[in-house]
């Protein structure tokens, strides 16, 4: 009984995708698929429109997830064009692997702490955060983690005492993205938390830097699959980023410029 | 060929695809794992306390659920008032709800900045980053399963079987437990069964609101979560043992009904 329905759904939904396809080849515009990190999202769709206006004949397709995962769909086959990574592990296991020729680096970023606005265990310095004892981290298998965890080691090294210890002892959850550990902080359930100075400014958070000489160095490579169909375009997209235009976008979202 | 046959071989060639559709996902996985996979697997160190963690919640929800879950299936499904239907359909709501959402949602009501945060923090209770939480987020995530499951078998059981109970002496609480109970269990130890196995993937809910933390809040899921940031095949193998796992732990439930009417006709 349910079965008829079901089947006149089917077919209508691949009717629709059909029609889409036929509309998008009368307008022969090129598409470029973008796989980019999901710390990248805000940055990376302020960046599509600028390049859009400035390449009417490209559409550029945007796919956040976690570097990991876009790594596993590009071995896969996942159609991209293009890579952005948060990690430049991930892009060296596909420059080794052949499936990216080479790659560069395209941005920076650094660390910092966010406390809620309201700022419940009184954090006013990089120095202060073993006062909080609600403390979010992210787990040392995302990136944000293990930079976390350099940046902790080289705290120890200046503060002289086991400062590390003393965070891990009042760290509560260790998150697998930079979202979530936000997120904590965001809601007041975390007294502090260490994440990139991109995801740092919402009205609900406060933001401390940490000092340089102990702050890990993030940095953000991108390149052109191999197996890419528009090299030509993905390159143009790449020298947009790299514009002054571009490199205004990116700090615009507080991500530093790398030369 | 006549009609009938035509039908019945349309039917189970449909039901091959289905099949093939839910299973082929799991042969791949399996395929692609070596024995010593496996091994390095189980040896990870974020393997047993997540397992053990899982069903430690899991058994402590799955109770809470039928505790909980079964008064209010035999009141919707006794009941004709009105508001009954708007119970029901409210409790089926966090179905269509993603679970990350409930979440937020969860640390809304519990978390320290939460409806009830001032409350709890006076009876110095904080339920967010804790195995509470996760239990908490098992329930709300499953029991609209197990509600539906036990609402819809204690329907089928008929009034006028009760009533023949009632006038052969037995008081209404007796006329539950000794028929309408034991006429719908089929019927609740699969909704139980479904609550367990939605509460043992529960991932969304438990992430936002209890957070991930080894031997604390981290589950098989949430382990998996983990693993596959890092070493997919890891990711694979937990997942596989979990499939491995639920899928014996289900079929005993499953045959649990089975068990009870086979003990219980023998002896007499």
């Amino acid at each position: 009984m349910g079965l008829i329905p079901l089947v006149a759904m089917l077919s209508a939904s691949m009717l629709a995708t059909g029609c889409q396809g036929s509309r998008a080849a009368i307008e022969v515009k090129t598409e470029l698929i973008v796989y980019a990190a999901s710390s990248l999202v805000g940055a990376f769709a302020e960046l599509e429109i600028g390049f859009e206006e400035a390449n009417p004949g490209i559409d550029v397709r945007t796919t956040f997830a976690g570097s990991q995962v876009l790594r596993f769909q590009i071995e896969q086959g996942g159609p991209a064009d293009i890579f952005a990574s948060a990690n430049q592990d991930h892009m060296e296991a596909l420059v080794g692997g052949g499936q990216i020729t080479n790659s560069l680096i395209f941005a920076g970023n650094d660390l910092v702490v966010i406390v809620p606005k309201a700022n419940p265990a009184g954090i006013q310095t990089f120095a202060d955060l073993g006062q909080a004892t609600l403390i979010v981290l992210g787990s040392e298998n995302v990136p944000v983690g293990a930079y976390t965890r350099q940046l902790l080691d080289n705290a120890e090294q200046h503060f002289g005492e086991p400062f590390k210890k003393h965070v891990e002892a009042r760290t509560v959850s260790l998150e697998n993205n930079v979202r979530l550990v936000r997120t904590k902080v965001e809601m007041g359930e975390a007294d502090a938390a260490i994440v990139y100075r991109s995801e740092a400014f919402s009205p609900r958070l406060t933001m401390i830097p940490i000092p340089e000489k102990l702050n890990a160095r993030v940095r953000y490579p991108i390149g052109v699959l191999a197996r890419s169909e528009n090299p030509s375009q993905a390159r143009t997209f790449i020298d947009y980023l790299l514009s002054t235009e571009g490199v205004q976008t990116l700090s615009s979202h507080h991500f530093l410029a790398v030369q | 060929m006549n009609r009938n046959g035509f039908f019945s071989s349309l039917g189970s060639l449909l039901g091959i695809v289905l099949v093939s559709l839910l299973l082929v996902p799991l042969l791949a996985m399996l395929v692609s794992t070596s024995h010593q996979d496996i091994v390095a697997g189980i040896a990870h160190p974020m393997f047993l306390p997540a397992l053990f963690l899982s069903l430690k919640t899991t058994s402590i929800s799955l109770a809470l659920t039928c505790l909980l879950g079964t008064p209010l299936a035999w009141w919707l499904a006794s009941s004709r008032s009105k508001s009954t239907k708007i119970i029901e359909l409210v409790v089926a709501l966090p179905i269509v709800i993603p679970p990350a959402v409930l979440g937020v949602g969860l640390l809304q009501t519990f978390g320290r900045e939460g409806l009830l945060g001032s409350l709890l923090q006076n009876l110095g209770l904080s339920i967010p980053f804790t195995a509470s939480a996760v239990i908490i987020a098992q329930i709300v995530v499953s029991s609209p399963f197990f509600i539906q499951a036990a609402t819809s078998s204690f329907r089928k059981v008929e009034p006028d079987i009760l009533m023949v109970a009632r006038t052969l002496g037995s008081s209404a609480v007796s006329a539950f437990f000794r028929v309408a109970l034991p006429i719908s269990l089929p019927g609740i130890v699969a909704g139980a069964s479904l609550a367990w196995a939605r509460s043992l993937g529960e991932f969304g809910a438990t992430l936002l609101f209890a957070g991930n933390m080894k031997d604390e809040t981290q589950t098989m899921p949430l382990a998996i979560f983990s693993a596959m940031e890092s070493d997919l095949q890891l990711a694979i193998v937990f997942s596989l043992v979990l499939v491995g796992g639920g899928g014996i732990l289900l079929a005993a439930l499953r045959c649990l009904p089975l068990t009870v009417a086979l003990t219980k006709r023998r002896p007499r």
